[in-house]
């Protein structure tokens, strides 16, 4: 009787441990040709599967142009069979707009398809996925399962490049990685400004070369006559709103670095500093916050340093 | 003894004498035994909210993880402060002896190796440690990971070179510093121990206002933070590593 119980119970548990895990990915159109899949404004957590980033693409008459792939070889799965519910025509060129891997784990499942990123993008990928892909798994587990570095094989230059009646205009940056890439679809007026615009979410900041490099792209990039703008993480918009929470909250950052490290302050005060009450919308601020008091307050700190050893 | 004496004698015990008889951690580590025999023996301790142990929550670089010591409010009564990282393979991460206008604050950078409780005992006059707790979650690997310092080019040549500035602060002021030297810990690479050992504050005839005995928990490039009583003490900054280098900078 009671072997006969603990059978019943491993039966009754069996579903659960066998249960797959599944994105569910629903593309959204949001311009003519133009589908979304919106990720949500959370960090990496394995109840999210890391389905944290903004996926997006074109059906144009010669076949799919896709931007970014997302977080794992089962989101890239998924990506290509939720496009295949939206149109038979076939993915002709998918685009990594920066290395980080929430825009490039995917790859795995466009491996027959032209990849495609700026030349420092692919460099970058290949100094740093390997340590990318170990901070996954340990933060999303069997979500990442047989996920690997797939380096983009193509080059992007910046310009204008014409596939099947879409004129997209290619603008490399560098403020959010140092290898940035835009693309602004200049036959629907659909700007994709990938990570160097979040939107209601705290930017990140671990490869970035400056704030303020960051601060001048993003003045390049409003200039751009966009009727929609899709941020790499956050809601789109139809207006100029994401550009001025941006340049907000960047400001903010900067100057408070700057004071921070003018006052004398340790890492731990500045990582406490508080968060002003306008930000309130944007999920994240604090834990982002900590992480760029760790990336950036030695440069910071360098500025307000002098040399004081008598070395010199 | 009646059994409401005794309880009466148990809870006079627990109200007047939580020193004696070892407070509760409130971390709940099962590793503070180990580390409270082994550096503060059988001396009194308390776990005490007056000492304010700060770190992140989260180490977002294993290698750099900023901890704040602050038992100002302890004030003249502190004599010495030693910090440890309970989970670390080399747990000690320093020893720090205040005196006279150097207050009982210090902030500086370690590695830490996993998440861990992190512990700041601080030793006043009357023979008694008082015990400040956090934890730091983290991916791990700051102890084992191989230098950021070594990897560059020439690093020996910037070995010991000062970075840093004094800061008013309040009545008194503060010292910033920034050291060149990679804190070889003897756990990466086939790398032997190479790392700044010892540290003493200075004023301007020489004598010394505090001294500090560093572990290569600390980590690489190794950054300082004192606070004083006064706006000019602590003109000289003496520093020495294991292989006898001295290093020194003014204030
Ligand atoms: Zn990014």
């Amino acid at each position: 009787m009671r072997l006969l119980s603990l059978l019943v119970a491993i039966f009754l548990s069996l579903p659960l441990a066998a249960a797959e895990l599944a994105y569910d990915l629903q593309p959204r159109q949001i311009a003519a040709d133009t589908w979304l899949l919106e990720g949500s404004t959370e960090n990496f957590a394995a109840s999210n599967g890391g389905n944290i980033v903004n996926v997006a693409f074109i059906v144009t008459e010669a076949g799919v142009v896709l931007i970014d792939t997302g977080i794992s070889k089962r989101y890239g799965e998924a990506l290509r069979a939720a496009i295949g519910r939206v149109t038979e025509r076939p993915i002709v060129l998918v685009i990594n707009t920066h290395h980080h891997p929430d825009h490039v784990f995917g790859n795995q499942a466009f491996s027959d398809v032209p990849i495609a990123s700026l030349a420092r993008t692919r460099e970058l990928l290949a100094e740093q996925g390997g340590a990318f892909a170990d901070n996954m798994y340990r933060l999303l587990g069997d979500w990442m399962r047989g996920t690997e570095v797939l380096l983009p094989g193509e080059t992007l230059e910046p310009g204008v490049r014409e596939i099947g009646g879409h004129r997209l205009q290619l603008l490399a940056f560098s403020g959010h990685t140092g290898a940035d890439l835009a693309i602004f679809d200049q036959t629907t007026g659909v700007l994709f400004a990938a990570d160097l615009v979040f939107y209601q979410r705290a930017l990140t900041t671990p490869q970035t070369p400056g704030l303020d490099v960051w601060l001048s792209d993003l003045e390049a990039l409003e200039k751009l006559p966009y009727t929609l703008l899709v941020p790499g993480h956050g809601p789109v918009a139809t207006g100029r709103e994401p550009f001025a929470q941006m340049r907000d909250y960047l400001g903010w950052l900067d100057g408070l670095l700057r004071a921070a490290v003018a006052e004398g302050q340790d890492m731990n005060e500045a990582m406490r500093a508080p968060i002003p009450e306008r930000f309130a919308a944007i999920s994240l601020t604090r834990f982002e916050l900590i992480r760029t008091v760790s990336h950036l307050y030695p440069k910071y700190e360098a500025q307000v340093f002098q040399r004081v050893d008598a070395g010199e | 003894m009646t059994v409401r004496s005794m309880g009466l004698a148990l809870g006079w015990l627990l109200l007047s004498s939580p020193v004696w008889a070892g407070d509760s951690d409130p971390l709940q580590s099962p590793m503070w035994g180990f580390h409270q025999t082994r550096f503060l023996g059988t001396a009194p301790y308390e776990f005490d909210e007056r000492v304010v142990l700060t770190a992140p929550p989260f180490a977002e670089d294993s290698r750099q993880v900023p901890i704040s010591i602050d038992a100002s409010a302890l004030g003249q009564e502190v004599v010495r402060i030693v910090a440890w990282a309970e989970l670390n393979p080399i747990a000690h991460i320093f020893s720090f002896f205040p005196e006279g206008p150097v207050a009982p604050r210090i902030a500086l950078n370690i590695r830490v190796e996993q998440a861990t409780p992190l512990r700041a005992a601080v030793l006043t006059r009357d023979g008694v440690w008082h015990v400040g707790s956090t934890r730091v979650d983290a991916a791990g690997g700051g102890c084992t990971a191989p230098s950021a310092v070594r990897a560059e080019a020439g690093w020996e040549e910037h070995l010991g070179e000062i970075f840093g500035a004094r800061f008013p602060a309040g009545e008194g002021s503060r010292l910033r510093l920034r050291v060149s030297h990679p804190m070889d810990n003897g756990l990466s690479g086939g790398i032997p121990e190479f790392f700044i050992e010892r540290a003493e504050l200075r004023g301007a005839a020489g004598q010394r206002l505090a001294s500090l005995e560093l572990h290569p928990s600390v980590s690489e490039n190794p950054t300082l933070t004192l606070q004083l009583g006064e706006a000019d003490a602590g003109q000289r900054l003496w520093l020495r590593d294991n292989n006898g280098n001295e290093f020194e900078a003014a204030f």
